[in-house]
């Protein structure tokens, strides 16, 4: 959908880029895999293509969806695109043990949003609670929730794990007694359901992770930095200005980025305002502090993927 | 008679829908987890916006996939017909591109193909079996005493095919054809849930999961249902205006053979090793042209030094093991299941025509209704267990077996029913001695058909709901990014759907 401001926008840009033929990085091509469908977890990339951020930056930003079947760090893989939002443990569980040539520059989740959710009816505050309980995982996060609970000592056997499959209604209708999702999305759901929803974050009892890191191979950082730089500099101006107010934005997208996914704009409301306190950080957004890589490591350490400082490069934000 | 047969039917669904209904609005299934059809209409209403974009994506990657399988479909199909060696060549080929599990296929599409491709590719591989097979049988049916006539004025083999062979296996061909389209539909939604899009039925399906609202999820479904439904009927509408005449829903069971026409043993051997060689050079060639990263694609051999070389291959064997043993017991037991029920419904088709026909628009229901709508249902009115299983493997596999048994029936000599019908036997007596006997063959047909359906089956029940066997280990494995695993289930679950087949 062409609104008047991205037309605006493209045409400025158009013009710029004719009366400076010389310039070279007037648009240069730049492509993002996304982690997921479009929702609000993206409301900041959608807010800076609106706004013609990353035009301005001199990029022409190819945005792709993501789904249950794309694994992110495939994309840049195969080169289909230059960066992608990945969950921390898998990529550098890949640099670890297949010597992936990936390197993190930033961190859109300070705190990871995945956590436990349950009805407040049947509420299940701690990992304890969860002893001899029912706990629907996504397949993919399981490798998460083992972590969580061996932290807390539990034994993976203690708690019975069976397949999320993406639909909240067995947790309505109590046949489980929690699912592992985006804290930031699923109570909402629930709510609507007119049941009282209860979480708690993985994050909080000691699977300190970040989430949707910022991901690109040596390749892509040695032969596009400025543009990364760009492109970080863009996003976080999407994000500061879509969580400056996060009730501001999304009704915005109703008719472009979130026409027709099948969720609500309520939805979308909820979850930006949720997941404000998850990304700010007092270096900004998608920060990558020492005390951050630190917490990600050692949680990551006691499942058994040994990562080090040098999976991330800190020096692209320095320069936003 | 045919009108009353019509209207019974019609009344039937009627009773059915009035039940659902009922049942629906007073919440007796799964504590209202069903909504009732009324339900879904104002759903539908509501949600009219966003359709067409959805539809119209499904629509394009189906009908490219549709013309692309075809097109192959229809050249494989000439050749083998008139090349046997070419069609022995090809069976394994021919074997897998029928028996392979769709849902351990996407993940590797979306891996090493982008934008439409997965999506057309699917889509693609969903026809071109069905209408493969409707060639070679078109063209080998092809009416001799015109071929020879034909060949008496100096035709060449050329027009000997052109004149007489392809025009002959027209009729098969749009049957074919007609019994792919709604194949193809669902190969689109299928790799658009997975593949990431924007748009597509598949996409707006997993962007209303999270929501818990059934009467949404029912909506998607009846419209594919819908879409499927047109695509065969037009194709049957075709066929009736160009050849006068129609057929009810056939399926071919079996993978057409090329004659062994004997000759040395050496050749023989040679042939056959050919033929179970080349599926994996055709996987190793597409890798290579697709020009995907090792790190992603893996080869044949790269996944039989996964497995059985690299240092790891002890960890990823125990795994694989570990997961076969929990998917094939319930696998065999789900084809009996799913057998046993096609078996039941094909007698009491020819017992009770009514209650079939009034069964039928249900049946095809469950054909075309995406599973993963149907799994949190099914999973309140189950349980995760065994049962589950069952259910969801009959569901997948009754459908195809049925029809093959239905048409078994449908050709017992009538001189042969009324025999012991004129000795005054029952009716029971009658279907015991005659019927079922008769129809035995076809329960062997039957039985090939649906053994590559029972594991996809099992594959979908341990993916969403009971977290086992192959079906979770393929989804775990993509949690770790362990490539290797991922090729190696894929790779396993073709090799035994083939290998069960045989």
């Amino acid at each position: 959908m062409l609104n008047r401001r991205t037309f605006l926008g493209t045409a400025a840009a158009g013009i710029a880029a004719s009366s400076l033929p010389f310039r070279a990085h007037a648009a240069t091509p730049l492509t993002m895999q996304a982690a997921w469908i479009n929702d609000a977890e993206f409301a900041g990339y959608f807010l800076a293509m609106d706004q013609g951020y990353y035009t301005e930056a001199g990029l022409n930003l190819e945005y792709l969806s993501g789904g249950p079947d794309v694994i992110p760090e495939s994309t840049i893989i195969a080169g289909r695109a230059d960066l992608a939002l990945t969950t921390p443990d898998t990529t550098i569980k890949a640099i670890v043990e297949q010597g992936a040539p990936f390197k993190i520059i930033g961190a859109q989740y300070q705190k990871n949003p995945i956590g436990i959710v349950s009805l407040a009816k049947n509420p299940i505050n701690t990992p304890q609670d969860l002893i001899g309980k029912t706990l629907a995982v996504p397949p993919v996060n399981v490798i998460s929730v083992e972590a969580m609970l061996k932290m807390n000592g539990i034994e993976p056997g203690q708690v019975n794990i069976v397949p999320y499959a993406y639909d909240p209604t067995p947790l309505v209708k109590g046949e489980i007694d929690a699912s592992l999702d985006f804290t930031t999305n699923v109570p909402f759901t629930i709510q609507q359901a007119g049941e009282e929803a209860t979480s708690f974050l993985l994050y909080d009892f000691g699977y300190t992770i970040y989430n949707d890191t910022v991901v690109v191979t040596e390749q892509v950082l040695a032969e596009k930095r400025d543009l990364l730089v760009a492109w970080l500099r863009a996003s976080r101006k999407g994000w500061e200005e879509n969580l400056a107010d996060p009730s501001v934005w999304p009704p915005k997208f109703a008719d472009t980025y979130f026409k027709g996914t099948g969720r609500s704009i309520e939805n979308e409301l909820y979850f930006n305002a949720a997941q404000k306190p998850l990304m700010e950080s007092p270096e900004g957004y998608f920060a990558l502090t020492e005390d951050g890589i630190e917490k990600c490591l050692s949680a990551l350490g006691e499942v058994g993927i040994v990562g080090n400082t040098d999976m991330f490069d800190t020096s692209l934000l320095a320069e936003v | 008679m045919a009108a009353e047969r019509r209207f019974a039917g019609l009344r039937n669904t009627l009773i059915l829908l009035l039940l659902w209904e009922i049942i629906g609005q007073l919440g007796l299934v799964a504590g209202g987890a069903l909504p009732p059809p009324s339900d879904i209409l104002i759903r539908l209403w509501q949600d009219r916006g966003d359709y067409p974009g959805h539809i119209l994506a499904t629509l394009q990657a189906s009908v490219a996939g549709f013309v692309i399988g075809n097109v192959v479909a229809v050249a494989a199909g000439v050749l083998f017909a008139l090349s046997p060696p070419m069609l022995r060549l090809f069976r394994g080929i021919n074997i897998a591109a029928f028996a392979l599990p769709p849902i351990a296929i996407a993940p590797i599409l979306a891996l090493t193909l982008s934008g439409m491709a997965p999506r057309v590719t699917l889509a693609a591989l969903g026809v071109y079996f069905v209408t493969m097979t409707a060639t070679v049988i078109g063209i080998a049916q092809a009416d001799s005493r015109a071929e020879d006539v034909v060949r008496a004025y100096g035709g060449s083999r050329w027009k000997v095919l052109r004149l007489v062979q392809f025009r002959g296996a027209v009729p098969s061909i749009l049957a074919g054809l007609r019994v792919a389209a709604p194949n193809a539909v669902l190969g689109a939604i299928l790799a658009e849930f997975g593949g990431g899009g924007r748009w597509g039925l598949g996409t707006y399906l997993l962007g209303s999961l999270g929501r818990g609202e059934p009467d949404r999820l029912w909506g998607i479904g009846l419209i594919a249902t819908l879409i499927a439904g047109l695509s065969y009927a037009g194709f049957a509408l075709l066929s009736r205006r160009l050849l006068g005449a129609t057929k009810a829903v056939t399926l071919n069971a079996a993978v057409p053979t090329g004659k062994d026409d004997g000759g040395p043993l050496w050749a023989r051997i040679g042939m056959a090793l050919a033929t179970v060689a080349l599926p994996f050079v055709l996987w190793w060639a597409l890798i290579k042209l697709s020009g995907a990263p090792a790190m992603i694609a893996k080869t044949p051999g790269d996944v039989f030094t996964y497995l059985f070389l690299a240092p790891s291959a002890e960890t990823a064997q125990a795994k694989l093991l570990a997961a076969l043993a929990q998917t094939l017991p319930i696998t065999f037991i789900g084809m009996v299941a799913g057998l046993a029920f096609a078996f039941a419904l094909a007698i009491l088709s020819k017992l009770s025509p009514r209650f079939i026909s009034g069964f039928m628009p249900v049946a095809l229901i469950t054909q075309t209704m995406p599973l993963v709508a149907l799994t949190p249902l099914l999973v309140l009115i189950l349980g995760r267990g065994t049962s589950l299983t069952l259910w969801i493997t009959i569901s997948v596999t009754f459908f195809p077996a049925f029809v093959t048994l239905a048409q078994g029936l449908a050709l017992v000599p009538r001189s042969a029913e009324d025999l012991p019908r004129a000795y005054g036997a029952s009716r029971w007596t009658e279907l015991r001695m005659v019927t079922i006997p008769a129809s035995l063959p076809y329960l062997f047909a039957a039985t090939r058909l649906t053994v590559p359906r029972a594991l996809l089956g099992v594959m979908i029940a341990e993916w969403l709901a009971t977290g086992r066997g192959l079906g979770n280990l393929l989804n775990q494995s993509r949690g770790y990014l362990d490539y290797g695993m991922i090729w190696s289930v894929a790779a396993v679950s073709v090799i035994l759907s083939v290998v069960f087949y045989q």
